[in-house]
């Protein structure tokens, strides 16, 4: 079943800046299925950031299109634009941004505010979804007082408010520490194989891109290279070095005993 | 969680920047609040000043039009001890029988009856205190152009109070009630000598004896009215109406036979003035000179020197009313700079502190915006944050000008009563009505919540729109 959530076709980003231009995507394609798991991996300035923009309808892109859920909305005006981010996309953030003075609850209530979900319901599906994130218990702090790992949970129960077809994260174990890291991508893997949520995850961070399904590498706003993730069998449950039968959990293959270090941990290489 | 509680944690959120900007935004509000009360008390007693002094102005005109042919002859204090003392004017104050005059200066309705206190003082139309003797006078009404002649004793009736200051002692009389004799003879069915507005009983009739015409202040003072007897100075006499009087000086005064009250007070043969009546206003200089010629030891005041003196009393006015009016304009003026003034600066700071706050949220915005809020609900957040702010900050102002409206109207406009200076009297009317003070009127609290909201709207609509105008992928950047 290869149902396209994203397409893109000939995207080119052009930024001027005075009189210079600075081609940050140029004739990109590609197209992401439901419940893929896509890692973008690539050096700085490379034009991730620009990419994840453009997909997110934050920003439009030069010449190319962008269909989402079928829709291209690279023609879309603002006002149409606000509905599709709100109920079509799920953002994490490097750096979280969540509303300081909200507590955990509150934070992921407000994208189903802006689709008029009825309190009650709002309540009831935030509360499941930081129980999902692994939150219960903390619905009530606030962002200063959760650790950076469960802040970042947050926003991804927030970026899961509205059902979105995609879940956009722009370098979301950037500020977090080893364990936390692993945490987070961990969470976002489970998050794929057990909701089906499709995930475009931008990092540098390749132990982090191995946990995806798919790998593409940004160079000078192309796509240069595309790779298999250590996540598709992890979903197939099959050790990629013997081809034995492993578990989601597992951090060692049982058959060929050799580590599964796609799990993000410290790894020898 | 609406888009109103964000607003009210984001200003609670910071707690100090909030407070200072609702205390100046408070202040402002404050003199917007107290301005306008200021302005409304300044018209006040502006108001209250013209109303006064021109119907003072009217009444006495009117008064001294219908007595033009009337000359008031008094004896001047400087002759008292040329052998017109009473007999018993070698005693001394607080007895039986006082002497004649006292401090008080009372007078009858017409002359200047109807000038209130603050015009009176001696200036003109009031009574002698100095006693004459009667019959040195009678020669008066052989003077040609004279037509009646109407002698009169007035006594003011106190008691001595002592004063201790600075170690000394001062005795001065309060006055109690003022007995005035009229003769009640035809003389005053043909001419204006007893009061005529009576409210109660009636008035004095030709041979009454043993009966007074007393005031509403005698009648609370000696705990009598129409019908019932009083005893003044030990002697009882029957109370036969109450006259209203229209102005200060004959609040006090009771009206009895003149030959009673000179029995009464021990001045048989004496009195305190004389009330000349001319043939006609055109003889009435020539009498006056007649009279100051046969008598130049009097005072003569016609009712033409009346009228000027008047006059010179009108410019006064005048003068002071154009005063008042030109401070009402001044005050005008003022109060609206200083309103402009103080909106601007109430605007201007619900901007500077609306843009700050947006600047400062900027990540904020763009998540908000990233999550799917539109640009139109991202506005109405802050605008609504700017709204708050200066809601609260009137219901300080509000507060600030209930108590502090005077002072503060009182540093920032000019007020009328400092301009007007018509004498004791009026002056002293006027000084409490300078000052503004602000009554918490429904109305007046729902202006300035409505004003405040507008203001607050205003001052953050720029904000605001910057705020809805922020691009979403701010929210991607780190630095
Ligand atoms: N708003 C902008 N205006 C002008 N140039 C921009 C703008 N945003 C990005 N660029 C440029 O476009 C190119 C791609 O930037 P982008 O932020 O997409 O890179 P990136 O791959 O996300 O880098 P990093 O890994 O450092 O986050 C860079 O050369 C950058 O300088
Ligand atoms: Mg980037």
């Amino acid at each position: 079943m290869n149902e396209a959530v994203l397409k893109l076709e000939n995207l080119s980003k052009t930024y001027t800046l005075g009189k210079r231009n600075v081609q940050a995507l140029s004739n990109v394609n590609l197209q992401v299925n439901k419940g893929e798991f896509v890692a973008i991996m690539g050096p700085s300035g490379s034009g991730k950031t620009t990419l994840l923009n453009i997909l997110g309808c934050l920003d439009k892109p030069t010449a190319g299109l962008v269909l989402l859920d079928g829709v291209d909305v690279t023609s879309l005006p603002e006002k149409e634009l606000y509905k599709i981010r709100g109920s079509k996309i799920g953002f994490v953030f490097q750096t979280f941004n969540l509303l300081p003075y909200l507590n955990a609850r509150e934070n992921v209530e407000l994208p189903m505010e802006s689709l008029k979900v009825p309190k009650d319901e709002r309540k009831r599906r935030a509360g499941e979804l930081l129980a999902m994130v692994g939150l219960s218990g903390r619905e009530e702090h606030r962002p200063q007082r959760l650790s950076a790992g469960e802040q970042q949970r947050v926003a991804i129960a927030r970026a899961l408010a509205n059902n979105p077809a995609l879940i956009l994260a722009d370098e979301p174990t950037g500020n977090l520490d080893a364990k936390n890291k692993y945490e987070i991508v961990k969470l976002l893997a489970n998050l794929n194989i057990n909701q089906g949520t499709t995930i475009i995850m931008v990092t540098h961070d390749s132990n982090v891109a191995s946990q995806a399904e798919r790998l593409l590498f940004l160079n000078d706003g192309k796509i240069t290279r595309e790779k298999q993730g250590l996540h598709l069998v992890k979903k197939k449950l099959m050790c990629p070095y013997c081809g034995g039968k492993i578990q989601a959990e597992d951090t060692m293959c049982p058959s060929c005993r050799k580590k599964l270090k796609y799990q993000g941990e410290e790894d020898g290489d | 969680m609406g888009v109103l509680s964000r607003a009210i944690r984001n200003i609670s959120r910071r707690k100090i920047r909030a407070l200072l900007v609702i205390i100046a935004l408070g202040f402002c509000m404050a003199i917007m609040v107290s301005i306008p009360a200021g302005v409304t008390a300044n018209q006040e007693s502006t108001l209250a000043l013209t109303q006064n002094l021109g119907s003072v102005i009217t009444q006495t005109e009117a008064t001294i039009n219908q007595t033009l042919t009337q000359i008031e002859c008094t004896l001047a204090p400087s002759f008292e001890g040329f052998g017109f003392a009473p007999p018993s004017s070698g005693s001394s104050g607080n007895m039986a029988q006082p002497p004649i005059g006292g401090n008080f200066t009372p007078s009858r309705p017409f002359g200047g009856g109807n000038i209130p206190g603050q015009f009176g003082g001696g200036q003109f139309g009031s009574r002698g205190t100095t006693p004459m003797n009667e019959s040195l006078y009678y020669d008066i009404s052989s003077i040609e152009g004279v037509v009646a002649v109407v002698p009169t004793l007035t006594v003011s009736q106190g008691t001595n109070q002592t004063m201790e200051m600075f170690g000394r002692s001062f005795t001065r009389l309060v006055v109690d009630y003022v007995i005035e004799g009229v003769p009640l003879t035809s003389v005053i069915d043909e001419y204006p000598i007893l009061p005529t507005n009576i409210t109660a009983g009636r008035n004095l009739q030709a041979g009454d004896s043993g009966v007074v015409l007393i005031s509403a202040n005698n009648s609370a003072f000696f705990g009598v009215g129409v019908g019932d007897t009083i005893e003044i100075l030990g002697q009882t006499f029957l109370v036969v109406g109450i006259h209203g009087s229209t102005g200060v000086e004959d609040q006090l005064t009771l009206y009895m036979n003149l030959s009673d009250a000179q029995s009464l007070t021990g001045n048989v043969g004496y009195i305190t003035g004389l009330t000349v009546f001319a043939e006609s206003s055109a003889v009435v200089s020539d009498v006056a000179s007649a009279i100051s010629e046969l008598h130049p030891e009097l005072t003569v005041v016609t009712g033409q020197q009346r009228l000027q003196q008047l006059e010179a009393m009108r410019r006064n006015y005048e003068t002071a009313l154009a005063n008042a009016e030109s401070t009402l304009a001044q005050t005008q003026g003022t109060a609206v700079q200083v309103t402009i003034v103080a909106v601007a600066a109430a605007s201007l700071i619900v901007l500077f502190v609306m843009l700050y706050t947006v600047r400062e949220r900027t990540r904020e915005i763009g998540t908000l915006k990233a999550i799917g809020f539109s640009d139109w609900t991202v506005m109405s957040q802050f605008m609504l944050e700017g709204v708050l702010l200066s809601l609260v900050a009137s219901v300080v102002g509000i507060a600030v000008a209930s108590f502090a409206a005077p002072t503060l109207s009182g540093l920032l406009l000019p007020t009328v009563t400092q301009q007007v200076n018509m004498g004791r009297g009026v002056t002293a009317a006027t000084a409490s009505t300078g000052t503004a003070s602000v009554t918490l009127t429904p109305e007046l609290v729902l202006m300035a919540l409505g004003g405040a909201a507008l203001l607050g709207a205003l001052g953050s609509l720029y904000p605001a729109w910057r705020a809805a105008r922020t691009r979403p992928a701010e929210a991607m950047r780190y630095e």
